[in-house]
């Protein structure tokens, strides 16, 4: 006999009941006997407050429960970023640090804001890879499997890096601002000008741009202008491959002068 | 976790009404829980006459102990009936003098399996039935009184784990250990009379 089958078989025995003439008669004796010892029926209101109090104790214990859980889940999101900020890549805790990195990432609504984030949680995983591995007491041949894994996490972070600053950071294209069509504009109306002074034959060429002549100082100045806007991804993207380049050949020194210029960049 | 809820506030609603001396709930709570009490007696003492004395004595020490609010050893009211029937069954014994030889196989007192209708097939099944139940309930005696407990309690009575630790004062892990052993007891048992039925 398989256990499933007596299991089932001890189940029928639950069909085993008393006679009902005993358990009818019964009742009754047990009826009569409790009440002689002051049994009786309830008013309405007594047992609308027998209710409200039992359901007051049986939520109780769940909602205080829920309730710390919440308080739990709060106050580790709020603190836990700085309670673990201090952990190393190759503490046991850094693994806290991350996860709370990324709770606090997600409590962030702006994309902006929160790729801007990720930018300097990323920058500052790399400096501290960078300040683990420029310590000679860890990087020797004995941890020469973390050392890799935190020479690929080093790499991944920058990447990260390069990836986010792109949604906050302006697009490298020089843009075609609208001063620029109106000092062409300007520049045909000077030209123009010269033309009835000076004899000058100008005409109005869709397809090749017009170089204003007498406006040198005008475009000097616009040239100035898209320079500058366009200048700043350019640098922190050369920031970020120099910090790799650095890192590479083994300069951490340098990389985390590097990586601190990007975090500054970005506040 | 919401069953649970509604489970934990029944419960508490039955103990705080049966303590103010409700009498319609003790009514309720009689009739759900009697046929099980009384099965569970049945089982451990093996006479009919006798569970139903004892079925009465322990629903009104129920009583008793819910009036003079010694409910705090039993998590629930289906717990505590099981206490109360555990030491009146040890009284029963201590009264007896030496526990007596349990016999459920009984012939003066056959035990009446329900059936609210009557079919050929539903005849047939009863038959199979009663055939099965026959066979267990001649070996039940033959386990130890742990052993037995817990199978009337966990696979007659569908106790669970939670209630039988609470009755019996063992943890949970003890209790599923002793179900094992028990389970594995009875098969033992009823496999040796298999083996011994086609030599007769």
């Amino acid at each position: 006999m398989q256990q499933k089958d007596l299991i089932s078989k001890l189940n029928n025995l639950k069909n085993v009941k008393p006679d009902t003439a005993w358990m009818e008669s019964n009742r009754e004796l047990f009826l009569a006997q409790i009440s002689n010892s002051g049994a009786n029926e309830l008013s309405t209101w007594k047992v609308f407050l027998i209710n409200l109090q039992s359901a007051s104790k049986a939520i109780s214990q769940p909602a205080f429960a829920l309730g710390a859980f919440m308080l739990v889940l709060v106050a580790s999101s709020i603190f836990g970023h700085k309670l673990f900020s201090q952990a190393k890549p190759n503490d046991s805790l850094y693994i806290a640090r991350i996860i709370s990195e990324k709770a606090k990432l997600n409590t962030v609504f702006d994309s902006q804001e929160r790729d801007k984030m990720a930018v300097k949680f990323a920058a500052n995983h790399a400096k501290d890879i960078t300040t683990v591995l420029s310590d000679p007491a860890f990087n020797n041949e004995a941890n020469q499997d973390q050392v890799a894994k935190l020479n690929d996490s080093f790499n991944k972070e920058m990447d990260t890096v390069k990836d986010k600053m792109v949604s906050f950071v302006p697009a490298h294209k020089p843009e075609v601002k609208k001063e620029d069509i109106k000092l062409s504009d300007e520049a045909v109306s000077i030209a123009a000008d010269n033309k009835t002074e000076k004899g000058i034959q100008i005409s109005k060429n869709n397809d090749e741009p017009i170089v204003p002549v007498l406006s040198a100082t005008a475009t000097l100045k616009t040239n100035t202008t898209t320079e500058q806007a366009s200048s700043t991804p350019v640098v922190e993207e050369n920031i970020v491959d120099e910090a790799k380049e650095l890192f590479d050949k083994k300069e951490y020194n340098n990389v985390t002068t590097k990586l601190n210029e990007v975090i500054e960049n970005i506040k | 976790m919401s069953a649970n809820i509604i489970k934990k506030f029944k419960n508490k609603q039955t103990l705080s009404r049966l303590k103010s001396r409700d009498k319609e709930v003790f009514t309720e709570v009689y009739d759900e829980n009697v046929a099980d009490i009384h099965r569970f007696v049945y089982f451990k003492i093996g006479s009919k006459e006798e569970a139903n004395d004892l079925t009465s004595i322990i629903f009104l020490k129920t009583w008793n102990h819910i009036q003079n609010n010694t409910l705090e050893d039993a998590k629930t009211l289906r717990a505590l009936l099981y206490k109360v029937a555990r030491n009146a069954i040890i009284d029963y014994y201590r009264e007896q003098g030496s526990r007596k030889f349990i016999s459920i196989n009984d012939e003066e007192n056959p035990i009446e399996i329900a059936s609210e209708t009557d079919t050929s097939f539903e005849h047939q099944e009863r038959l199979d039935q009663e055939k099965s139940l026959e066979l267990i309930r001649s070996k039940l005696p033959l386990l130890k009184e742990e052993y037995r407990e817990i199978i009337i309690m966990r696979f007659i009575n569908d106790l669970t784990l939670e209630e039988i630790a609470d009755i019996t004062q063992k943890s949970r892990g003890n209790i599923r250990v002793l179900t094992h052993r028990a389970l594995k007891a009875l098969k033992e048992l009823i496999e040796v009379d298999e083996t011994k039925e086609p030599q007769l």
